[in-house]
């Protein structure tokens, strides 16, 4: 995946400057435009809405950008092989010493792209359901 | 994908009481078929109900649909068969993002749970929500009726099941 994004990201960039120059050029080199455009990343204001970025309202784009923000706050680390938590539960894999992994304020742990995910979707851990920005304030609060 | 086919050996492999799972074609990961016995000691006890789940690429993070192929009579699921239970529906947007979360998807749910939590709807049908209106209401008002709807629905499955 990560490598199809990155591919259709210069596409992206030659339709741009394809676009100054009249447009001819572009379909020289790539003939019929794509009938599809899979590049444009896609965001989930809520857990039942899915939009492409250049589609998001204002009030969305502030939402998800918060979002991101408290995501990158929640600490990570690699596995260090402790038996208590043994697989990531959203992938049903066992951990491997090194892994990367994300903790949340309720200590479940999960891989950071697996949970990563999830949290954009919805900011509740998966496991008990505790709602990650108030257990985040709360944890302020404290300190 | 790798989650979706490693469910599947896993059930296999250590099958849940109730039912049974399989795919509906072999190239075709994303789509499965699953025998739902009757649950005992409830109205469909008996029948062999067939199922499919069908996964979105998204899944785990997105919630499969279910969609009983039999003909079944129930108050949560609809004529055409779609499954309406709160496992298989995605958190709303609500104020925070979580209201009732727990009732709903996550991402940590698999296939068993799902189908535990069918087998639990069948012996227990929610009348707070029906998909199935008419089958509420005969549940509710006129339980002898619904009833027999219900018994006709556990033959015809044996017959098919032949």
């Amino acid at each position: 995946m990560g490598n199809c994004l990155k591919g259709s990201a210069a596409d992206d960039i030659s339709l741009l400057r394809g676009s100054e120059s009249a447009g001819d050029s572009v379909s020289d080199h790539l003939g019929l435009p794509p009938p599809y455009r899979e590049a444009v990343p896609v965001y989930y204001p809520s857990p039942n809405i899915s939009r492409p970025v250049n589609q998001l309202t204002e009030e969305e784009q502030v939402k998800i950008a918060k979002r991101m923000g408290l995501i990158q706050h929640l600490p990570t680390g690699s596995y260090d092989g402790c038996k208590k938590n043994r697989e990531c539960v959203i992938c049903m894999v066992e951990f491997l010493v090194g892994d990367n992994v994300r903790y949340l304020p309720c200590m479940h742990i999960y891989h950071v792209n697996c949970i990563d995910d999830w949290l954009m979707r919805s900011f509740t851990c998966p496991s008990c359901m505790e709602p990650v920005d108030a257990a985040l304030l709360t944890s302020y609060e404290a300190s | 994908m790798k989650l979706i086919s490693a469910s599947l050996v896993e059930l296999n492999k250590n099958p849940v009481e109730g039912f049974s799972a399989g795919l509906i074609d072999d190239n075709d990961i994303y789509r499965w078929e699953v025998l739902i016995i009757g649950p005992p000691e409830t109205l469909y006890e008996g029948g062999f109900f067939k199922a499919q789940l069908l996964f979105p690429k998204e899944y785990p993070l997105r919630p499969p649909r279910m969609k009983f192929v039999t003909e079944i009579w129930h108050p949560n699921i609809e004529r055409n068969g779609d499954v309406c239970i709160s496992i298989l529906h995605e958190p709303g947007d609500d104020k925070w993002g979580y209201e009732q979360a727990s009732e709903r998807w996550l991402p940590v749910h698999t296939v068993e749970t799902i189908l535990i939590s069918v087998i639990s709807m069948l012996a227990d049908p929610n009348d707070e929500s029906p998909a199935n209106v008419d089958a509420a209401k005969e549940w509710r008002e006129s339980y002898t009726d619904f009833k027999r709807k219900v018994a006709r629905c556990v033959r015809k499955s044996q017959e098919e099941c032949l």
